[in-house]
């Protein structure tokens, strides 16, 4: 396992020091200061950011109804047989509305609760882009601090917010399943961007080669060099599971190895959070400004997004020397 | 119901929803119950972890660690509350005294004693109104969380 | 031309005589307020020629004994023979429950039913779980010894049983083995599968559930190939509609679903190549009765009135034996309180006059503490009496369908069986019972009426007595729970351990292995070498563990 405490055996006495022991409690309570924020939750994100090992993240995303928990708690026996131990966070999503939510993930976890070496964490989005995806790269550090050799992020692959935490994995399964209705449109074409490996899980149902046709073409339109494979499993029948677990591990190793991920989460943080920000400083009356040049033919789309850019950030320095 | 102080801590904590955990131990199946009772708690603004029925205690105790829970809520319809006390021992044996525990279902009042004995905070009974049952998970899980909070942190 | 001009024609001054007293209805009323029953049908205030006026009688109504059968399945009903008192026993030891039920049969019952306890449902032996929640549901019954000293000094060849037994069916395989030992034939064993109806446990009260829905559904066609050739007088299938309506379903979803499942079952065994007129005389059907009495009663007639049409026409029974909807009913513990259990006796009562008014053929009437605890002597026995009293003191069967050709209950009866049959096109639509039970559309409506019943409680819309009106502090005496007397199952629980050490192991392997083979291949009927391990001592647990292991472990799809 990595993140192991030091080989000097102490009776760990601080929450920081029971997290990097291991224990179930620590990390438990870890999670939930990440993902409620504050103060404490920032210091906590600095000290894993000194520590944190190289545990694999990988994400399943796909739409509601393909057996993705099913799946999951298949590709942890499979992991538990390889003798690895493996933490998995499930998001679903909170009600927009009360913000409560109800997560039954666990209801298709439960062979592996007795498991040490298995972790389960249910996650509320808690309803707004950016609130999870914040803490999800330090919940994903915090994980790995606490020894897990994988990590598993499930994510319904629904809306935005889902695909923006989908990429703090280090490579991607996205999963779909025959019989969805207009099964291949319900992936949507952000989550595709982001599949390292493709999953056409029920493959004993009659429909699932011409899904995973579907899934190859749509990939024909994709605008990258690698081609992710295309599996077809069956989670219910333990079918395809080892060679799955296989295919993360090459896409794993194609987009540069393990080891890379704290680093990757820590600048994609950065982009979301840069992007964020910038959706939040554009003026509205740059915006209208240059919309209503654009619209009468005076200025190229190129040279309105440049000058938008350049007065949004000249702005902003103004506003902080000011 | 409850007479604790307001608990310490950032406002980012005050306003994080509880998080409860809603299972069924023992043998019966019957979940119309526990499905309601979820939803109730849902609308109310927690986070509801929900189990199927039949979870072993030891299971309980590893879900409430993991889920780092405030509180659990054991829907008991047929004679499961029998075995409840033996719940509330092995989470005190894991170091979760704190969280609080409420039963919700059918226990006869001869049955009572042994359930508030070992600390069960709270015992519905059948025609309890969402009401009810929303406010006291909502005051025992905001004390549970002031006990949790008192016992040092990662700052 | 509709009924109302119908009406008009033969009832001259009928629409002046409705509207004068339409005027004065809405003059004493401040306001018009809707009422819906549970199945979310709106209620008038007053029926009338306008909304049945008979000329559809003998299309949809006819007489009791033909079809449609919506006024009763046998010409003579209740004159001839009344419905039989089923009260459902289990607690305790095999020893316990053989008490209760010799007690019984002293007293002229000539119909049984066993309930085992909560750790046979969950599929294991009684060595396997927390002992003091042993017995305090149910008998424990885990092999043919304990079935033999359950029904010792029972005459198995005289007596109906009635078996609370999912698949894989080991009580009866018991009850098969202990017939053997005392020479009855087995064309002599009469009873129903109650608990046969495995859809029902994936959808609600998923206590039963114990194996893969692909696996129960193979050995419920090998339940019934078996016993149509070997044990002819059983009814191996009884549909369970009671599951959903105790889960939440409305009166007419529940209908719907529970004639969508018995359709399933008839098809599959259909597909294996039984005719029809084989074994739909043997399928039986079980329901909740509620307290909403006139929307009950419709339920049922409407019910019966499909069944035949679907057995007839879609199925294509031929025999009007397999027209026939024949149904236990159970009055409702999900309508009985907590607050004031005395109460209770007058809520059973109620539901009891909605079965019988309903054409029940057998029932079982709740004690008045079924809200708190397993029913004690005492108040089992006032359970028994309420169906007593309203046979013999209150009347109820001098006549035949007493309220047909009520205008009310006749627009109802139209009215649910047009829900009925709303909810039936949509499982039609999915696919079938068993495709809308995987992909939890059955699952998501229950969970839908749950709420909204729960919701009008809520808001004071349906009342209850004692709990969201008329309450009071007063305490009723409330009884105290039956609990299995300790010793005697510390002594049962020994005793099985060191049955089961006594057994020769080689024999033991012998039958699994065989049952183990029986489901790994594609022809060979599993229920056959479940009796065949039964007989020869394997235990409940071990046959379940077995079947576990070939045909996969049912995980009810909870749908939150």
């Amino acid at each position: 396992m990595t993140g192991s405490p030091p080989s000097t055996v102490r009776a760990p006495n601080t929450a920081f020091d029971r997290l990097r022991a291991g224990e179930p409690a620590a990390l438990a309570r870890a999670l939930s200061v990440l993902e409620t924020g504050g103060a404490e939750a920032e210091a906590l994100r600095r000290r894993l950011h000194a520590v944190v090992g190289s545990a694999s993240v990988v994400g399943f995303t796909g739409p509601p109804g393909v057996g993705k928990s099913t799946l999951v708690n298949a590709y942890v026996e499979e992991l538990r047989r390889r003798d690895r131990t493996v933490a998995v966070l499930a998001v679903d999503p909170s009600s927009p509305l009360t913000g409560g939510a109800i997560l039954g993930d666990r209801t298709r976890m439960g062979q592996h609760t007795a498991d040490p070496g298995v972790f389960v964490r249910s996650v509320a989005s808690r309803g707004h882009v950016g609130g999870l995806a914040l803490a999800v790269p330090a919940m994903l550090d915090a994980v790995d601090v606490a020894g897990f050799d994988h990590i598993v992020l499930e994510t319904v692959g629904a809306g935005q917010s889902e695909v923006e935490i989908s990429r703090f994995a280090d490579t991607t399964v996205v999963v779909s399943a025959p019989g969805l209705g207009d099964d291949v449109q319900a992936i949507k074409a952000g989550i595709l961007e982001v599949a390292d490996v493709l999953v056409v899980n029920k493959s004993d149902l009659p429909n699932a080669d011409q899904t995973a046709d579907h899934l190859q073409s749509m990939l024909q339109l994709r605008d990258t060099e690698r081609v992710p494979p295309v599996l077809r499993v069956s989670a219910t029948e333990r079918d395809g599971i080892a060679a799955l677990v296989d295919a993360v591990v090459d896409a794993g190793r194609a987009i540069g190895g393990t080891g890379a991920g704290p680093q990757r989460r820590a600048t994609e943080l950065l982009r979301q959070v840069a992007l964020a920000e910038l959706e939040r400083r554009l003026s509205a009356a740059d915006l209208a400004d240059l919309g209503a040049a654009l619209h009468r033919g005076e200025i190229s789309l190129a040279a309105a997004t440049e000058r938008l850019l350049l007065r949004t950030i000249r702005a902003s320095g103004k506003d902080n020397d000011g | 119901m409850n007479e604790t102080a307001a608990p310490p801590g950032s406002t980012a904590v005050d306003a994080a929803p509880l998080r409860v955990l809603v299972t069924k131990i023992g043998l019966d199946g019957h979940d119309r119950g526990s499905r309601l009772v979820a939803a109730f708690l849902r609308d109310a603004g927690h986070e509801v972890i929900y189990t199927p029925p039949w979870q072993q205690i030891s299971d309980v105790v590893t879900l409430a660690t993991q889920e780092d829970v405030d509180v659990i809520g054991v829907s008991s319809l047929a004679t499961d509350h029998l075995i409840v006390p033996d719940l509330m021992a092995a989470l005190t044996d894991a170091d979760l005294g704190h969280v609080a525990v409420v039963v919700g279902g059918i226990v006869p009042e001869q049955e009572l004693p042994p359930l508030l004995e070992a600390g069960v905070r709270a015992v519905f009974g059948p025609g309890s109104s969402r009401e009810e049952i929303v406010e006291a998970v909502s005051a025992w899980g905001a004390e549970a969380r002031t006990a949790k909070l008192t016992e040092g942190g990662f700052a | 031309m509709t009924a109302t001009e119908h009406t008009q024609l033969t009832l001259p001054g009928f629409t002046a005589a409705k509207d004068r007293w339409e005027q004065a209805y809405d003059r004493q009323m401040d306001e018009r307020t809707t009422i819906r029953n549970r199945s979310g049908i709106e209620v008038k205030p007053i029926y009338g020629p306008d909304d049945w006026d008979g000329t559809t009688y003998l299309d949809r109504l006819g007489f009791p004994g033909e079809a449609p059968y919506t006024r009763g399945i046998y010409p003579t009903m209740y004159r001839g023979r009344t419905w039989s008192q089923r009260q459902l026993i289990g607690l305790g030891t095999p020893e316990d429950y053989n008490e209760r039920i010799r007690f019984l049969i002293d007293n002229g019952s000539t119909a049984i039913s066993l309930l085992p306890c909560n750790s046979g449902f969950r599929g294991v032996d009684c060595d396997e779980v927390p002992f003091p929640l042993l017995g305090t549901c149910g008998t424990v019954v885990n092999s043919v010894d304990h079935m033999d000293a359950a029904l010792a000094g029972v005459p198995l060849g005289d007596i109906s049983t009635a078996m609370n037994d999912p698949t894989p069916f080991t009580l009866l395989a018991f009850v098969l083995g202990v017939a053997k030992r005392r020479g009855v034939p087995f064309d002599r064993i009469t009873g129903t599968s109650n608990q046969s109806d495995y859809i029902s446990h994936f959808v609600a009260n998923h206590m039963f559930y114990r194996l893969s829905q692909p696996g129960s559904r193979r050995l419920l066609v090998d339940h019934v190939e078996f016993c149509r050739a070997a044990v002819p007088n059983w009814n191996p299938v009884s549909v369970v509609g009671q599951h959903m309506q105790q889960a939440g379903a409305t009166p007419a979803e529940t209908m719907g679903f529970t004639l969508s499942t018995a359709i399933q079952y008839a098809e599959d065994c259909m597909a294996r190549g039984m005719d029809p007129d084989e074994i739909l005389p043997r399928f039986t059907f079980f329901f909740d009765i509620s307290i909403s009495l006139f929307e009950e009663v419709a339920k049922f007639r409407a019910g019966r009135r499909i069944w035949a049409r679907v057995a007839r026409d879609r199925l294509g029974a031929k025999d009007p034996r397999s027209w026939r909807f024949k149904f236990h009913g159970q009055t409702s513990g999900v309508d009985l309180t907590a607050q004031q259990p005395l109460n209770n006796i007058a809520r059973v009562a109620t539901q009891a006059i909605a079965g019988i008014f309903g054409g029940l053929q057998s029932m079982h009437t709740d004690a008045y503490d079924e809200a708190i605890t397993c029913p004690t002597e005492e108040t089992a026995r006032i359970a028994v009496a309420t169906q007593n009293i309203l046979r013999e003191e209150a009347h109820l069967c001098d006549v035949i369908d007493p309220l047909g050709g009520s205008y009310y209950v006749e627009t109802l009866t139209d009215q649910m069986e047009a829900e009925i049959l709303a909810v039936m096109d949509t499982i039609d639509g999915a696919g079938g019972m068993y495709e809308a039970v995987g992909s939890g559309l059955v699952q998501t409506m229950i969970g839908r009426s749950a709420l909204a019943a729960q919701n009008r409680i809520d808001a004071g819309e349906e009342k209850i007595v004692g709990v969201n009106c008329f309450q009071d502090d007063s305490d009723d005496l409330a009884p105290a729970p039956m609990r299995p007397d300790p010793d005697r199952m510390r002594r049962c629980v020994d005793d099985f351990i060191a049955f089961k050490a006594g057994r020769s192991q080689d024999e033991v392997d012998r039958r699994l292995a065989s049952l183990r083979q029986a489901a790994q291949s594609e022809d060979e009927n599993i229920f056959a070498q479940v009796v065949d391990a039964a007989e020869a001592g394997v235990t409940h647990g071990e046959i379940v563990t077995a079947l576990r292991d070939e045909l996969g472990f049912g995980h009810p799809l909870i749908v939150a």
